[in-house]
Order: structure tokens, then sequence, then C-alpha cells
């Protein structure tokens, strides 16, 4: 007999605003059904009616874990749409921001997992103290707390204080050090093990059919990062190289993050070596040329949950149009598929290793 | 640093500045002395304006329920560098049976009001709402969008509005003392 259970719209283990609807026979799931759109509030919309200055505030909202990813995302495609080169200086100086940024949003996802398969509050606790300093870090950079709009066309309103990089060194030997911790804890732990071994599996053919990207897609054993596949800024420069495994469960995509958390630090580490001196301001507001010169363009960035990308149709002085491809929303629509079959108790591990940001979803 | 931190001198420091704030807040409740009360019902409120405010203001629970953004500083009230459990706010409570205090962090959307009011009214009274953040309060950057409510004071009584995109959250931490102000007078740090 099937029964059907509700899950949300506000729940403490679905992340945000989100419902399910979930078929069960007994204990084991036959079908879950994602009911969105509980923070629509029509940004795209919103965007066609302000300049190009004063949609970043709302670009940040999109995904408020890692608000900068898209701020970044944002600025980059008025800088591909007007011509606008990036200075050399600024494109490390953003590089760091955001790979410390990646950083902090996959602590707040490890601590907020822990949670959901059983490792009541020690992991949590942990990796919010963790974040929280990253976070002190990033606002010495970019001056504020969570929301930076600290992003400028050709560059960022203000350069890096000058004894960043002492501040910085220790932090991220620090957080080296933690990782290993963290892993150490987790993975010796049969009660972590067990919840997400084997659970959840996206084959690499399914994984490349629904779209998935991100951590997702990499813990399906695809190596795809746009930042080595469609290298921008400095990343090739840095060696950075992607991280994938093979296995494609939850597992393998706790395992992924984890990796990524280690990459982002060496990169950071190499970024703060090899930054040349010089300018980092980006324009004036009164010396931006509001007239485009490409009318559309695309551009697309590894945000901490995927692929994000922005389709622009740009007209002097506003966006005509502005599409926005969400990672969150594509990997959501995987959990159908994924979660058939298992048990009910095993939906929040699942959920949790996609790692979706509602807002984004919904946008 | 940290085994200074961690010394046993500052514990015992800590152990006599809470035993002296406990003595301070029981005798700012004015006790009246050689009461001689001729009816139970008079005992019962004597009690109810001081033993059972007290009672009230030091253990504030709130719900663990995030909207949007804010509810990551929210998140992170609840951690070990904020500590609200120092004042009584405990963890966030999954149920709304058994929570005193909604804090409504995030925008709010048609599609989401009729869920908050089932919350609402399922919490037991006296219960408090807080308005945590700018979206929460008067709607925001949101103000034009043609499916967010301008502030949760439309759908709910607030006792406490916190302004910032978003607030710090020893904001909340500050929100949450003035709410213990307006429930059982004045609160010392």
């Amino acid at each position: 007999m099937i029964t059907r259970i509700n899950v949300g719209p506000i729940h403490p283990g679905t992340h945000g605003v989100l419902r399910l609807l979930v078929d069960v026979d007994g204990d084991t799931i036959k079908k879950v059904e994602p009911h969105i759109g509980f923070l629509h509030r029509g940004v795209e919309k919103l965007v066609e009616n302000r300049m190009y200055l004063q949609n970043p505030v709302y670009m940040e909202k999109l995904d408020y874990i890692a608000p900068l990813a898209f701020d970044e995302l944002y600025v980059s495609a008025v800088e591909a749409a007007m011509g606008i080169p990036v200075k050399e200086r600024a494109q490390y100086i953003r590089l760091i921001q955001l790979e410390l940024q990646r950083i902090a949003s996959h602590l707040l996802w490890l601590g907020t997992l822990a949670n959901d398969v059983g490792q009541l509050f020690t992991i949590f606790m942990w990796a919010f103290s963790d974040r929280d300093k990253v976070l002190r870090l990033l606002e010495e950079s970019a001056g504020t707390r969570m929301f930076y709009v600290n992003q400028r066309m050709g560059g960022l309103i203000r350069d890096q204080p000058p004894d960043f990089a002492e501040h910085a060194a220790p932090l991220l030997d620090y957080l080296d050090q933690r990782i290993a911790q963290f892993q150490e804890v987790l993975e010796k732990n049969p009660i972590f093990t067990e919840r997400m071994k084997g659970v959840g599996v996206l084959n690499r053919e399914d994984a490349i059919r629904f779209g998935v990207t991100g951590p997702t897609l990499r813990g399906s054993g695809v190596d795809y990062d746009t930042r080595s596949n469609q290298p921008y800024y400095v990343y090739k420069k840095l060696n950075f190289s992607p991280q994938t495994r093979g296995e494609g469960d939850a597992f393998a995509r706790y395992k992924v993050r984890m990796l990524e958390m280690k990459e982002s630090i060496k990169l950071v580490r190499n970024a703060l070596k090899s930054m040349p001196e010089g300018d980092a301001l980006g324009m004036q507001i009164r010396l931006i040329n509001p007239v485009p010169k490409n009318r559309v363009v695309t551009v697309s960035r590894e945000t901490p949950r995927g692929e994000g990308m922005m389709y622009m149709v740009a007209d002097p002085q506003r966006p005509y149009r502005l599409s926005i491809r969400s990672p969150s929303f594509i990997n959501l629509s995987v959990l159908n598929h994924i979660a058939k079959g298992h048990r009910f108790a095993d939906l929040f591990a699942i959920l949790a290793s996609l790692d979706p940001v509602m807002a984004d979803v919904d946008r | 640093m940290d085994e200074e931190y961690y010394s046993s001198e500052r514990f015992l420091n800590a152990k006599k500045e809470m035993d002296k704030l406990v003595e301070e807040s029981l005798k700012s409740r004015e006790q009246k002395q050689n009461v001689f009360f001729t009816k139970l019902s008079d005992v019962t409120k004597a009690m109810s304006e001081g033993l059972i405010n007290w009672s009230r203001m030091n253990s504030l629970w709130p719900l663990q329920f995030g909207l949007a953004c804010c509810a990551m500083e929210l998140m992170d009230f609840g951690t070990s560098r904020v500590d609200a459990e120092r004042k009584g706010y405990l963890l966030f409570r999954g149920t709304p049976r058994q929570c005193d205090v909604m804090i409504v962090a995030g925008w709010v959307t048609k599609a989401v009001i009729p869920e908050i009011k089932r919350m609402y009214e399922q919490m037991p009274s006296p219960k408090y709402v807080i308005a945590y953040g700018e979206c929460a309060t008067c709607g925001g950057p949101w103000f034009e969008s043609y499916n967010i409510i301008k502030g949760i004071d439309q759908v709910l009584p607030v006792d406490i509005f916190v302004a910032g995109c978003p607030p710090r959250p020893e904001n909340l931490f500050g929100a949450l003392m003035k709410l213990q102000e307006k429930i059982g007078g004045k609160v010392e740090d």
C-alpha cells in the first residue's frame, strides 16, 4: 500500500522552504515530488527596471550561502557586454575572494549535512566556528560580513588591505589541519559512512542526461569544471585541477567537496604568492560607458553549487533581458531519480548531498 | 593564548559573575516583605507577577525556521561564537509546540503566508514574534515585487523589529534582550 507523506514547506531537514510529497511503501520511497516556488520573487523582471550598477544587490540574494559567486557572475556578464577588460590584480583578488567564499559555503554545507545524518551538532558547531573565521577574513578583504557588493566593472570598489596576506596565511594553515580533522572524525565513524556510502547513486550517463553540474556531477566521475574547461581569470596559471570521484553516491559528493576545499586553500595560497602589484580599482560610476558593444552575451562561472550561467541581452543603461541558469534548480531535479528505492530516512542525506539553495531554485 | 583563556581562574570568575547576576536579577523583582495573603488567588497573582515572568523571560526558546538569507545568520546565532545559550535562548526547536519566540528571517512571499500563520497558531501562548532583517520588516529590496508582502507585520503581531541586510547575529542577541525587557523588566548585560 502506498502512503503519501508531506514534508515541509517549513521543515528543519529541507534546507529552506522546499515542500516534498513522498510516496512510500512501508519505509521505501517510491516517488518524490518536489514542490517549489515558495521563495519566488521575480528577480529577472525586477532587474529589467534597474540600471546596471543597481543590480548586484539582487544577484547576491540568489545564492545567499555564496553571495559573491553570483555577484561576480553578473558583473562579468556586464563586462562582457560592455567590452571592459579586468585589471590583472583585480583578477587575483576576485579569485581569492571567490575561493574563500567557496570554502565558507562548503563548511556550512558540511555542518548541516552532519546534522541531517545524525551527527547532531558537534560537526555543526565546528564547521560554523571555522566558517566564521573565513567570513572574518572575507570581511577584511571585501568589506562586509555577508552581502559584499564589492565588484565593479573592470575591478573592485577597493583594494585589499596591505597586511591581508599575513592574516590569511595562519588561517589557511589552520583550515588545512581542520579539514583533515573533519575527515578523520567523519570517515572513521560508521554512523556517517553507513548512511552515506551507496546512498543516492547517480551514474555517469544519468548525470550528463539530467544536466547536473558542480560537485554532484564530479562525484559521478565526469571531469567537468568550468574553472578548467572554460578557464577564466588566472585559474590556469595557478595550477588548478578539478576534483572527481567515480562512485556517484552521497559519499562521493561529500568527498569531492572536501577535496575542493583543499584545492581552494591551495589556490588562495598560490594567488597570494604570485599576486602582482598595481591597481585593482574598478571604473568609477560616471566613467562607465552604458552603450553595449555586444548586445547578447552568455557568461558561465563555477559557483560552489555548480555551473551558474547568465544570458543577457544588453540595452543602454539597463539589461533588456537577463536569464539565469541556476545550478541548484537543475541539481534538485535529479532528486526523484536517485531517491527511489531508498529508505525514507535517507531522503534527507540525499537532499543534503545535492546541496540546493532554495532562493536560487525559485528566483 | 588558549591556556590563559581556559584557565581555572577565569572559570571561577565566570561562576562568581553568574551567581551575582542571578542574585541581582532576583533582587530586582521587588519582593514585598511582610505580606499577608487572605485569598489563594492573591498568592497566585503575586507569583504570576514575579516568578513566572522571571522564568518566562530567562528561557525563551526560538523556533527553528528560516526563510531566506537571514536564516544563515540565524544559524550562526545558535553556534559557539555568539553562544545564545548563556542567556537562556536555547538551541532552536524543530516544532512550534515547544517554542516561545518566532524569528521571521527572510522575505515573505504570498505562498508562504498560510504556512507561517499555521506555525504561529500552533505555538503555545504567550508567544512573541521578531521580524529579523529588512525583508521581514518592510519588504526590503523586493518592495516592487509582485509576490512579496511588505513586512510580516501585515500578517502577525510583531514585538521587535531588527534592521539590517542581514543584521549581524549580535543584533539578534540584542533584540532578544529587548524582548526580555519587554516581558519582565530591565536585563543586565
